[in-house]
This record gives structure tokens, C-alpha cells and sequence, in this order.
């Protein structure tokens, strides 16, 4: 049943396609039935999902000479992505419910990155997995280039080469680990049983972890992240920091952990360096920001850091820490997108925090106000929220595996706090600082301006907030409903290997 | 030496469909259709000569035939006949998307010309003896330097022909004088003679000379570099069916016969039907003495071709140069030389002939609104005809190896065999690696004419392309192809495998 | 020096002087004479083959070279057809002032 999840998308893609022209509100509605169907199949499938088993889902051979098969399955890491998938595309849809320009084709091309994505988390044959990995690159350059903001092309082509880049990466790794095995398949169930050559395993093994880390924002690959992040329109913004940075993490546990363990071992010590890299770096970095989707960009890729982290720590805590993690960064940084991209900017038409902080917008729009107080809450790991539960998991394997470095990370998420506070301080609580004597509000345009930002926080905009904020608090304060699903899966055949070099 | 004609003629018989078709269409225009106006000449010589591709087809499907007549000149076998299908498909869209042109009064010429091109195509990938090969070589050629001609009002047409001619005849001579030296150092013809007669005397300096310069002739053939001079301005100049012709059909006879002539003639690998045990001491030693040749050329292929892509602002040019690189893919493939790399070869070839014909006809339509074919005169595309763009976007993504289509799974599939040939020690993945790296960088300028199509805004004024509905079937059609073999391989890849061992490479 | 030798270099020679002539040459014509030259090269490679080889009674060198004449015919019709066309548009049939494709 889960396989729906995709069809649906693709099917909604067809249907969008044969729409007339210019009715964007039946695009719109054609593109919110999917997304809901395709969380609702997802929900559905989390419910009958028997925590610990690899659930087939479809098994059909596709190309029987090389032994290529379609081949859809999940297991507790997989479903809890699906389930993050189904909550952001139904978020990005009713946050770019104002979208006017070319609806139509903005939500073809969202809905075939949502299957792509869909795709990927239940792909259990490399081939297929790459496929869909590659469908979810192309919608993301259209959707940036074509709706987004502040150099929208430099952008999307920067985040479309660094992706190409790495599944070229994760290609050459593919097959060579395909013919090396002789194995004649690409199943990974098989491959991960097959014990490739140290020697291979360890050239193979950082270049399909780089590979897909690209896209998971890793440092020092992660320029494209915040460049995208900006450019892209609200929707895609949610989306690539939602789901997309976590195909590239998951494709870090799915393919390159589980096929080469040993290559894992060998290299796990500089990844961990570079993740706690990222995490302080780009905690920093975000400090400084003096535009509001840049501190959200950079915070995404020190987040992303503790998922790296968390899978190289070798640990069932930190590796369910880091899924969990994937889970809560998808609904927090897309609630704070949605929040800077589709809230606030579409109101005000400024990200600069220096402008933001002179118009006082407390005032202007409190519901704006308290979602970000919420989300930067969420954001900074306060308890209650999902992300508290994740990143401590995350500490905790890494002060097993790397003392030194989880000392480092506690660091980073003290400037986490740092940077969030100062966020919602300065765009939000800014002093309404009168530069110079106040100009009398009778300009046209100016009036106009005031209007725009007092505009009311539409409905859709409030249902995707409560919603997503909703989650983020249910995981944070009853934890298990995930944990019991990941935790199992990890006694899977498919960790033998991983466990051979001591995951405990 | 007793041959039944008759024979002959039944093993040939889609060849000669072929044949008469051409002289059908140049008749029937010649006399009945000349006074009616060119559109309608067009359709109606146009579906004579498909008609003649279908007929051709469907004798190959109905009567299935293996045999090997006049030691080795003319071999029908599974594989040849795959290839030939595949060929007609490519004729056909060819025909298709010239439909719509308006580049030539002499349109029965233009129709026949193609057709005798295909022709020669069909014997070349049938002959397995170098008088044969080099017959159906020129044949090909010729009637393509002709087609890309055919705009006599073009100052373009003609220059890109003459440019074409010169480099071409220069190479028909190389191929000629290697071929005379193989001649000379096995005393034969066939390609399995020469083979086995070359087994036994080692790799001889005049072998080496021979071998350089048939790499060279088919060199130029496939334009790889450094003989790919002509590639760029033929592509840009000719008018664009021709191109299109010269890029898919040509491409994929002169790879296949490419790949014959290294992994028969070269390797001692078949004597007249009888197999032997390959990789004796002797095969090892000419593998090795071919394949440094033909990596030095696929790695400047892909280098070149890719890197100036990039800087075109012709959309001919850049398929052109986008040809060059995929020529060097595809000689991984023939390095690969084991039957899954054929099979992997020729899956390669076909899906990016089909592919390319496509971009050619949609660069067609593109021009025949705009007169020229630059990166801006596609600008906004998308929303003056959103069928076309949409067909362009599929080409595109094909091209640049992004999957479900059938670009991506040609190229895992050559990366695929080339790997399996070195096995455990993976000797060729050094050029996968830098393969796959190049594809990455084809992606950025195959972006570039997607970001004017989908991307840019406008010219102020343009009003919806007028596209015949024809047209857009005909694109339609070659689109749902590339995605169909694309998502579907096993369509053309099982057929491809079962006819190689029927065949016995 | 065996006469088959002598054959072989006297052909290389004229391949080589073929060659040159098509490459240094700026006249369409004399280039395709140059071609022409190349190819008759490879026809005489194979009569000495075929004389001196070792079957003389199987006639596959002497058919290559008829095929071959005529192929180098039907090449000079074409490629003269070829030069006519240009010279219409540019009135030379000099190839460094046929220079419009760039890129």
C-alpha cells in the first residue's frame, strides 16, 4: 500500500499536466489532494507497520539480465521519513497557497519532487533508489529558478550542479559496488550481505558517503544549502531543508553504511570531525547573518551536522538520535521557512534583519511572532519540543564514541541558542527605533506598505503552522510513537554489517 | 562459387524494400505530385518512404533470417537485424520531422537520398569483409554529404557539406589505406580471416599503422576526437533533418561496425562461424594494442566535446558538441569489447539516436518561427508551445543521463559492462570515473537550454508557436519512446541480449 | 629491395604526398585532388598485394581496387558538385575564405 505514496504524486503530476491553463486555484486543490492522500496512505502504513520487520512492498523484476528489480520496501527508518515526507509536502502546499505565476507548473514540478523523495525512503534496489534520487534533483532547479527570490538562478544552478555532482559520486560507487559483488543484483538486502574487499570498501565507502552528504549539507559541501535555502520560494525552501538534505543522509545510512562497514570504520573519525565542524561553523556563521533565510540556511546545516554525526557514532542511540533528528529538523526548519519565506517576506518584502528590526512586527503580526518564538524554541532543543529528544540522544552516542567531540558540539548548541534568540529579537521585537523624525503616513505608498504587513495571517497559513508545530510537540513529548518503530529496525539483517565493526 | 541469386535476394529483400522505395518516392515526384504544392508533396512522398521503412520492418520481424552468404560480405543475423530495425525507426522519424521543412523544391531527390543512405547503413552493419564495409561506408556518406547540402539557397548548407566532404573523403582514404594494409599482411578480406590470419604473426609495425589509421577513418565516422572537426559545422549548417540523420542513424552503423571490426578483426576471436577460445595469447596482445588507441581518443572526446559545450550559444552546435562527447561514452563501450558490451553499445547508440532526432526536430520547429537556432530564440518556450518544450525537456534530461529515461540507463548500462570486462581489478575505471564526471558537467549546459526554455522570460510580443499537429505527434511520439525504453529497458535490452548469443559475439 | 617493398614505399610516397597536398592546400580542388591521390595509393597497396601475395588466383585485391575506382568517382562528382555550390555563394573555391560556421 505504501507504494501509493509515490503513484499518488506522479498521478497527481499527470493530472496537473492535463489541467487548463491559468486556473490556479483547481492546480492548487488538485496538488493538496494529492499531497493529503499520500500522508494519509503514509499514516496509514506507519499504523500497520509491525515495528523490527522490512515490509515488501512491491517486488517485481524491472531489467532480469543485469538482475535489476522494482523493488519497494520500508523498514522503521524509512517509514518514519515517509512520514516526514507526507507532513512537509502537505505543509509546502499550504504555505504557497498564494502562489499565482505559473501554478500549474509549480506544482507539477513539486509534486514530482515529492514522489522522487517518496521513492527514494522506499527504495530497497540501488538502481531504483538512484532513479528516484535523480527525479527528485531536476523539480528543485525549476522550482528555484523559476519562483524564487535573490539571485534565484545563481542559486538553483549552484544547488543543481553540487546534487549532480554527488549522485555522480554515489554512480561510480553504485556500480562498482554492483560489479565487484558479481552478485548480478542490486537488491541492497544482497548486497549488504556480500563482504566486499577492505581495499574496496575503502575508496568505495567516502565516495558515496560524500557523495550523498552533498545533498545532506555536510562541510565543507555545504555552500549550496544556504544559497538554495535563500533563493528558493517558501515551498521549496521547506521542502529542501525538510526532506531533500535527509536523502542525502539517508542515503549515507541506507547505502553507504550498510555496504561498506568496514570503509566506515576506516573513516568514521574524520566524518565526525567534519560534522562537528559543520555544527559550530555553521552555528556561527548564522550568528552573523544579517538576512533572515541565511540564519535559518546556516542553522539548517549545523543541524544537519548532528544527523552525520549521530549515524558515524556506531551506536543504536546515536543512529535512532539522528533519524529522530531527520524527523524533527524536517518539521522545524520548514515551520521557520514558512515563517521568514511566506509570513513575514511576502508581507514586508525584506529579510534584513536591520529593516526588520524598525518596523516592529510583534506588533504587526503576532501569530508570525509566536510560530517563530515556538519553532526557534523547537530549534534550540528545548525540552518538550522533537529536537530536544534527538539531539540529546545524538550527545549521548557521540560522548560514547567521540568524548572530545560531543564536548565540542555542546558548544555549538549553546551559539544555536545564541543565534536563534538573536533572530527572534531582531525581527521580530526590534525596538521601533524612529530613524530620524516619523514619516507622516500620508504617501500612497507607504500606506499601501503598512496595509500589506497588517495583512491577516491567512487560514492555510495557520492550518500548516499548528500542524507542523503540532508534530514537532507530540514527538517531543511522547517520543516512542518514533522511537519504537527505529529502534527495531536496527536488529535488522541489513545492520550485520555495521555490527561486525561494532555497532552496539 | 555458387550463390542462388534468388537467395541473395530474399536475405536482402529489406534492403531492396529500401531501395525501391527510394526510386518509388522519385518517381511518383518526378511525374504525378511536381505541380501540387510542397507541403502536400511532402506528405504524400513522405508517407511512401515511411511506408517503404515499415515495410522493411515488418519483413525483418515476419521473416526472421540467419545466414552468412558470400563468406562473410553479407551476414543476417539477429543482431544485424535488430540493428536494422532500429536504423528504419530512425529513418522514419527522420522522414517525420523533415516534413515540416520548407528548405528544397527537389523533394523526391531529398527523400530518396535518405533512403539510400539507410541502405547503405543496413549493409554496413551486415558486412563482415572490409570490400563490403568500405562499399557501404561510402555509400552512407556520400548520399550524407548531399543531404547535408540540400539548402542551395544556405550559404551555411553548402559550406557545412564541403567541410564535411573534405574531412569525410580524407578519412575514406585512411580507412582505404589501412584497410589495403590489412589486406596485404593476412592475404584476405573477411574479417575473421583476417583474424586468424593475424593471429599468428604478432603485433607487426605495419599492424599498428593499419590499426591507427581504420580507428582513425571510424574515428571520424563516429566524430570522436581529434577527428571531429567537421562535427560542429556539418551539425550547425546542414539543414536540421539532415543533421538530425547524420547524428542518429550514421552514428549508430558506424558504431556497431566500429565495435565488429575491433572485436572480430582484431581479436581472432571467429573463423567463419567456428569460436575460438578468446583470450588466448594472441588476443590479449592486439586488445592491448587497440585499446590504448581508442582510450587516448574517448577520453579527448569527452574532455572536448563537454568542456566546449559549454561556451555555444548555437543549440546545433552544442548537440554537436554534446555528440562528441557521448561519441566518447560510447567508445568505453567498444573498449569494453565482451557481448554485453555490444549489446550495451548498441542500446546506447539507438536510445541516443532517437533522442537526438528529437532535439533536432524540436530545434526544427524552434526554427523554422525564429530563423536561427540560438540559446535566446528559445527563450519563454514553454508557454508559447508547451507540448514542444515539454518534449525538449524530456531530450534534454535524456541526453544529460537523468533517469527514468532511456539516457541514463544506456549510460549505466556501458559503465556496467566496461566494468565487468576488467573485473576484479576494474582496469576500466579510471574512464567510468571520468565518464561519469564529464556526464556531471554535460548536465550544466544542458540545463542552460532548459533555463531558456522553461526559465527566461518572453520576448516582449511573441505570440503562441503555431506547431502542426503533426509535428507534435511525431515528437510526442519519439518522447514516449525515450521514456518507454527509458523506464522499460528490458524491452530493447532483451532482445538485444538474445540475439547476441543467437548471433555468437 | 623485393619488388613488393618497392611497391608498398612508392605508395606510402604517393599517400604521404596526397596528404600533403590536402592539408596545405587552400584551393577546394587541389585538396580533393590531394584525397584522390590518398586514395589511388591505397588501390595500387592493393594490386602490389594481390600480385605478390601469396593466392594471386583468388582476385580479391583486383576486385577491391575496381570497387574503389569506382567509389573514388562517384566521391570526385559529388565533392566537384560540392565546390560548384560553394562557389556560387562565394564566388572562390578557396576553403580559408569559407569561414562563416564559428564557434
Amino acid at each position: 500500500m505504501l507504494a501509493w505514496t509515490v503513484y499518488i504524486s506522479f498521478l497527481g503530476v499527470l493530472g496537473l499536466m492535463l489541467l487548463p491553463k491559468g486556473n490556479a486555484s483547481a492546480a492548487r486543490k488538485v496538488a493538496m489532494l494529492s499531497a493529503v492522500a499520500g500522508l494519509l496512505v503514509a499514516v496509514a502504513g506507519f499504523i500497520q507497520f509491525k515495528a523490527g520487520e522490512i515490509l515488501t512492498v512491491a517486488k517485481l523484476p524491472w531489467v532480469p539480465s543485469l538482475g535489476i528489480e522494482y523493488h519497494l520496501a520500508a523498514d522503521g527508518v524509512s517509514l518514519t521519513l515517509v512520514l516526514l515526507t507526507g507532513l512537509a509536502a502537505v505543509g509546502g502546499i499550504l504555505f504557497s497557497w498564494n502562489i499565482e505565476h505559473r501554478a500549474k507548473e509549480f506544482f507539477a514540478f513539486y509534486l514530482a519532487l515529492i514522489g522522487g523523495v517518496y521513492g527514494v525512503f522506499l527504495s530497497f534496489d540501488l538502481f531504483l533508489l538512484f532513479v528516484f534520487y535523480e527525479i527528485a534533483i531536476v523539480p528543485k532547479y525549476f522550482i528555484i529558478a523559476i519562483w524564487g527570490s535573490t539571485r534565484k538562478e545563481y542559486g538553483a544552478m549552484k544547488l543543481a550542479l553540487y546534487s549532480f555532482v554527488g549522485s555522480a559520486m554515489v554512480l561510480i560507487g553504485l556500480i562498482a559496488a554492483y560489479v565487484v559483488s558479481g552478485a548480478q543484483t542490486m537488491n541492497v538486502l544482497e548486497l549488504a550481505k556480500h563482504p566486499f574487499p577492505h581495499s574496496f570498501q575503502v575508496w568505495a565507502f567516502p565516495l558515496v558517503f560524500v557523495g550523498f552528504a552533498i545533498l545532506a549539507g555536510m562541510w565543507p559541501f555545504h555552500t549550496w544549502a544556504p544559497t538554495g535555502h535563500v533563493a528558493a520560494p517558501t515551498a521549496a525552501s521547506m521542502l529542501l531543508a525538510g526532506v531533500v538534505m535527509k536523502l542525502g543522509a539517508y542515503g549515507c545510512l541506507r547505502v553507504a553504511m550498510t555496504l561498506f562497514p568496514e570503509g566506515l570504520e576506516a573513516w568514521k573519525t574524520w566524518i565526525a570531525v567534519l560534522a562537528v565542524i559543520g555544527i559550530v561553523y555553521g552555528a556561527m556563521v548564522a550568528l552573523v547573518q544579517k538576512d533572515f533565510k541565511f540564519v535559518i540556511g546556516y542553522s539548517s546545516v549545523s543541524h544537519m551536522g548532528f544527523v552525520l554525526l549521530g549515524l558515524v557514532t556506531l551506536n543504536t542511540i546515536g543512529l535512532s538520535g539522528a533519524v529522530l533528528q531527520m524527523f524533527s529538523h524536517g518539521i522545524i526548519a520548514g515551520l521557520l521557512f514558512a515563517v521568514v519565506g511566506r509570513m513575514v517576506y511576502e508581507r514586508t518584502h525584506t529579510r534584513e534583519l536591520s529593516v526588520l528590526e524598525g518596523m516592529n512586527l510583534v506588533k504587526a503580526m503576532p501569530f508570525a511572532a509566536v510560530t517563530f518564538v515556538i519553532a526557534g524554541a523547537a530549534s534550540m532543543g528545548l525540552p518538550g519540543f522533537s529536537g530536544f529528544v534527538a539531539e540529546l540522544q545524538v550527545l549521548i552516542g557521540a560522548w560514547k564514541a567521540f568524548p572530545t567531540l560531543a564536548v565540542i558540539t555542546g558548544v555549538g548548541i549553546l551559539i544555536g541558542v545564541a543565534y536563534t534568540l538573536r533572530a527572534i529579537q531582531q525581527a521580530f521585537f526590534g525596538e521601533a527605533k524612529e530613524r530620524g523624525a516619523p514619516v507622516p503616513h500620508d504617501d500612497e505608498e507607504t500606506k499601501h506598505a503598512e496595509q500589506e504587513i497588517r495583512a491577516p495571517i491567512t487560514i492555510p497559513e495557520r492550518i500548516g503552522a499548528v500542524l507542523l508545530i503540532g508534530t514537532s510537540l507530540v514527538i517531543g513529548l511522547y517520543p516512542r510513537i518514533l522511537l519504537d518503530v527505529i529502534f527495531p529496525s536496527f536488529n535488522s539483517p541489513l545492520f550485520d554489517g555495521l555490527r561486525r565493526v561494532g555497532l552496539q | 562459387m555458387n550463390v542462388s541469386y534468388l537467395e541473395l535476394l530474399k536475405l536482402a529483400a529489406p534492403e531492396t524494400i529500401v531501395v525501391l522505395t527510394a526510386l518509388a518516392a522519385l518517381v511518383v515526384d518526378l511525374t504525378s505530385t511536381r505541380d501540387l504544392e510542397a507541403r502536400f508533396r511532402f506528405i504524400i512522398n513522405g508517407m511512401i518512404a515511411c511506408a517503404g521503412c515499415v515495410a522493411a520492418i515488418v519483413w525483418m520481424l515476419v521473416m526472421p533470417a540467419h545466414a552468412n552468404a558470400l563468406e562473410g560480405m553479407f551476414v543476417v543475423d539477429p543482431l544485424t537485424q535488430v540493428v536494422k530495425i532500429a536504423l528504419l525507426g530512425l529513418t522514419l522519424f527522420t522522414v517525420l520531422i523533415s516534413m515540416d521543412s520548407t528548405f528544397t523544391e527537389h523533394i523526391g531527390e531529398y527523400l530518396a537520398l535518405i533512403l539510400l543512405a539507410a541502405v547503405g547503413m543496413m549493409f554496413l552493419v551486415s558486412a563482415e569483409d572490409i570490400l563490403m564495409i568500405f562499399i557501404s561506408l561510402e555509400l552512407t556518406s556520400l548520399s550524407l554529404y548531399i543531404l547535408a547540402a540540400f539548402n542551395k539557397r544556405d550559404v551555411n548548407s553548402a559550406e557545412a557539406a564541403l567541410k564535411y566532404f573534405l574531412f569525410g573523403g580524407m578519412a575514406a582514404a585512411f580507412t582505404l589505406f589501412g584497410l589495403s594494409l590489412l589486406y596485404g599482411l593476412s592475404g584476405a578480406t573477411n574479417l575473421g580471416q583476417i583474424a586468424a590470419a593475424l593471429e599468428d604473426k604478432g603485433l607487426d609495425p605495419l599492424l599498428i599503422v593499419a590499426m591507427v589509421m581504420i580507428v582513425l577513418g571510424f574515428g571520424f565516422k563516429v566524430a570522436a576526437v581529434p577527428f571531429h572537426l567537421w562535427a560542429p559545422d556539418a551539425y550547425q549548417g546542414a539543414p536540421t533533418p539532415s543533421a538530425a540523420f547524420i547524428a542518429s542513424g550514421s552514428k549508430v552503423a558506424s558504431f556497431f561496425i566500429f565495435a565488429k571490426v575491433m572485436m572480430i578483426g582484431f581479436t581472432g576471436g571467429e573463423t567463419n562461424g567456428v569460436h575460438e577460445i578468446a583470450g588466448s595469447a594472441a588476443w590479449q596482445q592486439f586488445v592491448s594494442g587497440w585499446t590504448p588507441v581508442v582510450a587516448v581518443v574517448a577520453v579527448l572526446s569527452m574532455l572536448l566535446g563537454n568542456l566546449v559545450a559549454i561556451v555555444q550559444s548555437s543549440v546545433k552546435r552544442l548537440i554537436a558538441y554534446s555528440a562528441i562527447a557521448h561519441a566518447g561514452y560510447m567508445l568505453i563501450g567498444v573498449m569494453a569489447h565482451s557481448g554485453e558490451a555490444v549489446a550495451s553499445l548498441v542500446y546506447y547508440a539507438v536510445t541516443y539516436g532517437l533522442t537526438t532526432i528529437g532535439a533536432f526536430g524540436v530545434v526544427a520547429v524552434v526554427e523554422a518561427r525564429s530563423k536561427d537556432d540560438q540559446l535566446a530564440s528559445f527563450a519563454g518556450l514553454s508557454r508559447r508551445a508547451p507540448v514542444v518544450s515539454l518534449c525538449m525537456m524530456i531530450f534534454m534530461l535524456s541526453l544529460a543521463g537523468i533517469p527514468p529515461l532511456a539516457g541514463f540507463f544506456g549510460k549505466f548500462y556501458v559503465f556496467a559492462a566496461a566494468l565487468k570486462t576488467g573485473a576484479p581489478n576494474l582496469g576500466l575505471l579510471w574512464l567510468v570515473i571520468l565518464a561519469i564526471a564529464m556526464s556531471a558537467v554535460s548536465f550544466y549546459y544542458y540545463l542552460q537550454v532548459l533555463k531558456q526554455i522553461y526559465v527566461a522570460d518572453m520576448p516582449a510580443g511573441a505570440e503562441e508557436l503555431r506547431v502542426p499537429v503533426l509535428g507534435q505527434v511525431v515528437l510526442g511520439l519519439i518522447a514516449v519512446g525515450v521514456i518507454l525504453l527509458g523506464c522499460a529497458p528490458n524491452l530493447l535490452v532483451g532482445v538485444l541480449q538474445a540475439s547476441i548469443k543467437a548471433a555468437g559475439l | 629491395m623485393t619488388p613488393l617493398a618497392g611497391y608498398l614505399l612508392l605508395s606510402a610516397m604517393l599517400f604521404a604526398i596526397g596528404l600533403a597536398g590536402a592539408l596545405t592546400r587552400r584551393n577546394a580542388i587541389i585538396v580533393l585532388i590531394g584525397i584522390e591521390l590518398m586514395l589511388n595509393a591505397a588501390n595500387l597497396n592493393f594490386l602490389a598485394f594481390w600480385r605478390f601475395g601469396e593466392h594471386p588466383e583468388a582476385l580479391a585485391g583486383i576486385m577491391f581496387v575496381i570497387f574503389s575506382i569506382g567509389v573514388a568517382a562517384a566521391e570526385a562528382a559529388v565533392g566537384l558538385a560540392l565546390i560548384i555550390a560553394i562557389y556560387r555563394h562565394y564566388k572562390t573555391a578557396n576553403v580559408d575564405e569559407v569561414n562563416s560556421l564559428k564557434g
